[in-house]
């Protein structure tokens, strides 16, 4: 696998070492003294069994029990692509980007303008996806509004297993249609002991603030779980509404949470391919919109990313996201806050590429400029290489004062490592103006048309392609 | 006069402490139930309500305000309801089955209360049924019901067409909200209105009441 998803740079913490251990030992507190609501039965009997101490749908949890939950974690979750060949490693400082889930609304590429999402825009997203070099990894972006929405989700993963390559993060409305859509995978992956071996797949799924781990959302952890295959469990503490209103106690409540789901996840099965994250993030109380790139939420991501560090758990992270209601310049200016700021924390799987209209929008224009702020910012996160050959102490003496660099070997050998863009304009004034005056959006448009209209990612194979439809189909009813 | 004048300030300040004071103190000078909640009350939030449109106060701010006037509200109810004064409106709210999305129907019920309506809130994940017997029971003057998903919005058509057989959708005014909604949406089944924020929630349930 390539270098170049490492962070090379010293890591960003935005705690120190002794916040860290507050926080920590704080989210204890919480889990021993308040507890969690467990809506689902079985999973309050398994914690039952595991220790906790549990009154009605109450849990709590003894310090110790998480503390030894903790020395399991999974310092590494490999997933693959859909031939199974390891695609990312989430471990420590690795750093992918993908797109987010299931906005009600699109931004036509052709037209401009903005309109509920269908299936087609799914299966586009996805080739985009499959096309760009910096997206590692696929969520389905709208949610399709012209099928039976009892099983859009189905229909959903369908798209995006048949137009690209990449591992997919997927969403499920519930339990029977996860199932469904794990033998989708099973299928693809040629059955259950591959799929297993070789992920190509990973749940969305969340805990309900505060400190609620509902029924449904509960019991597709848990199947993941079962089955061994990586589940993203990431809440969405809405500072001030389901949650404290101050950065630190929306941080412990948050940890709390996904730390409950850890410990169930653990119970369940040691060692469960477990991705921590999330979502602790703020409202705009003038307009009461929830806000997808605010500096609280941000700042939030990036401690939450410390956490994960300190439990080494993989940390589900957010970029390329933005609240403006178009594709402009605050849409471009928010992703790129984020995809630097999570790439400088070390975020593993980073999601929400694409999205505008604080997640009920995705926009092509977002996604092609992301891929080339996440290139500008790799070069950024590949840091400096000191030794002989680029400290050039010996060409220096040689040039010395006065000379000039351009037509010398070093120059010519070294150039190419300098990073280029592919959307973002350097040329000069003049030519600009007589060539096309485009600015970055209109270009953006353009370039999403040209990968719609020349990318063909690598088809299913019929047979496989025609047994997934039959499956699906099943499911229709 | 002085002393509702008051009552309006410290719902503006957003001090549920005082209020209730104040509400007994006007009340032992002799002022109707009525006037106290007009004059007094809902002045007050109604000077919040202008402030929070244009953007000078906040959410909070406002729901502090609307817990103020609830306090004084609890007095005076038992008085109302004697003098026979019609409430304001009585409004019956949840969010639909499957849908465990709240805060924005919480926020929409806070703010009606604040304005003076009735509100009982279902709680989220609420089933046909609960909200027909509801409606009924009440005898609400509005059914609220918010969705923020899509697989969800269309049990608000079922609820629609439960209120249509049971012979109540004429007796009660549905109005629907939550992101992915929309005005042609509620249009389709039959919504009586839609709104895509609280301070219109509250807006459009002035109007259709006073149609
Ligand atoms: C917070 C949140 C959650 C929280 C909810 C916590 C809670 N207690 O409510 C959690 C994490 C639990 C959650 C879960 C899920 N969510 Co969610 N969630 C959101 C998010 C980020 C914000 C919603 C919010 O609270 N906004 C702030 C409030 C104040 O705004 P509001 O709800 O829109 O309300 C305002 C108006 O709409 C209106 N209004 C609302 N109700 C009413 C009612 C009436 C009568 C009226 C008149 C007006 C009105 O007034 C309100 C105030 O101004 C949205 C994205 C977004 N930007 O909307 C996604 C979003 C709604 N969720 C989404 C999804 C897919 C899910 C899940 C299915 C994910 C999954 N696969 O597990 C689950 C479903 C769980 C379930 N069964 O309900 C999608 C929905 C897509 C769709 N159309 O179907 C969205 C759009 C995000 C996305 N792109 O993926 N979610």
């Amino acid at each position: 696998m390539e270098n170049k998803y490492r962070l090379n740079i010293p890591r960003l913490n935005v705690l120190a070492r002794d916040q860290l251990e507050q926080i920590h030992l704080s989210t204890l507190e919480v889990l021993r003294r308040t507890g969690v609501a467990v809506k689902e039965p079985k999973a309050v009997e398994i914690l039952k069994k595991g220790g906790c101490y549990v009154k009605a749908e109450r849990v709590r949890f003894p310090s110790n029990l998480v503390e030894r939950a903790l020395r399991n974690t999974p310092p590494r979750i490999g997933m693959c692509d859909r031939s199974g060949q390891p695609a990312m490693f989430l471990e420590e400082n690795n750093v992918y980007f993908g797109t987010g889930s299931d906005t009600p609304n699109v931004v036509d590429p052709y037209t401009g303008k903005r309109r509920t999402s269908v299936l087609k825009d799914i299966e586009n997203v996805s080739r985009v996806v499959d096309f760009l070099d910096e997206i590692s990894f696929v969520m389905c972006s709208g949610i399709a509004s012209d099928v039976n929405p009892k099983i859009s989700d189905v229909y959903h993963f369908e798209a995006m297993v048949n137009h690209t390559e990449k591992p997919i993060v997927f969403t499920a409305w519930n339990l029977e249609n996860l199932k469904t859509i794990i033998s989708l995978a099973e299928a693809v992956a040629g059955g259950e002991e591959k799929l297993k071996n070789s992920p190509f797949v990973a749940l969305y799924t969340e805990p309900i603030s505060p400190l609620t781990l509902a029924e449904e959302s509960t019991q597709k952890l848990m199947f993941m779980a079962e089955k061994s295959l990586p589940v993203v469990f990431t809440p969405a503490v809405i500072t001030g509404a389901t949650g404290p209103v101050t950065l630190a106690g929306g941080l412990i409540q948050g940890n709390a949470e996904i730390l409950a789901g850890y410990v169930l996840a653990n119970l369940i099965n040691e060692g469960a391919p477990f991705i921590y994250g999330g979502g602790v993030t703020s409202m705009d109380m003038a307009t009461s919109t929830l806000c997808y790139a605010s500096a609280e939420f941000m700042l939030a991501t990036s401690a939450l990313t410390d956490l994960a560090r300190y439990y080494r758990l993989p940390m589900f992270s957010f970029a390329g996201c933005s609240d403006s209601n178009t594709y402009d310049q605050q849409a471009s200016l928010e992703g790129a806050l984020w995809t630097l700021l999570s790439s400088l924390n070390g975020g593993n799987l980073v999601h929400d590429v694409g999205y505008i209209n604080n997640g009920l929008t995705t926009s092509f224009e977002q996604l092609v400029v992301s891929n080339d702020v996440i290139g500008l910012v790799r070069r950024i996160c590949s840091g400096i290489e000191v030794n002989e050959e680029t400290m050039t102490l010996d060409l220096i003496d040689e040039i010395g004062p006065g000379g000039e660099y351009l037509t010398s070997d070093h120059t010519l050998r070294h150039f190419k490592e300098n990073w280029y863009p592919e959307l973002i304009s350097r040329v000069p004034y003049d030519r600009w103006e007589k060539e096309d005056k485009k600015d970055l959006g209109t270009k953006a448009r353009d370039r999403a048309k040209y990968i719609l209209e020349n990318h063909t990612p690598q088809p299913l194979e019929k047979k496989l392609k025609a047994e997934l439809r039959k499956i699906a189909e099943s499911r229709d009813r | 006069m002085e002393i509702l004048e008051e009552i309006a300030a410290e719902i503006e300040k957003g001090d549920p402490a005082s209020v209730p004071a104040l509400t007994e103190k006007a009340l032992s000078q002799d002022i109707s139930a009525q006037d106290i909640l007009n004059k007094g009350l809902v002045a007050g939030m109604d000077t919040i309500s202008e402030r929070f449109k244009k953007g000078e106060i906040f959410i909070p701010e406002v729901l502090i305000a609307a817990k103020a006037m609830k306090a004084g509200m609890e007095i005076i109810k038992p008085l109302l309801a004697e003098s026979k004064v019609e409430a304001k409106g009585k409004v019956v709210i949840g969010t639909v089955k499957g849908d465990l999305h709240d805060i924005g129907k919480n926020i929409v019920a806070m703010l009606l209360e604040g304005s003076g309506y009735e509100v009982i809130d279902l709680g989220n994940d609420v089933p046909k049924e609960k909200f027909l017997e509801q409606v009924e029971k009440e005898r609400a003057n509005v059914l609220g019901m918010s969705a923020l998903l899509t697989t969800t919005m269309t049990y608000m058509r079922e609820v629609i067409e439960s209120l249509e057989k049971a012979g109540l959708k004429q007796k009660v005014k549905v109005i629907i909200g939550g992101a992915p909604l929309t005005y042609s949406f509620a249009e389709q089944i039959k919504a009586d209105g839609y709104a895509p924020d609280a301070a219109s929630a509250v807006d459009l349930v002035k109007d259709l009441l006073n149609q």
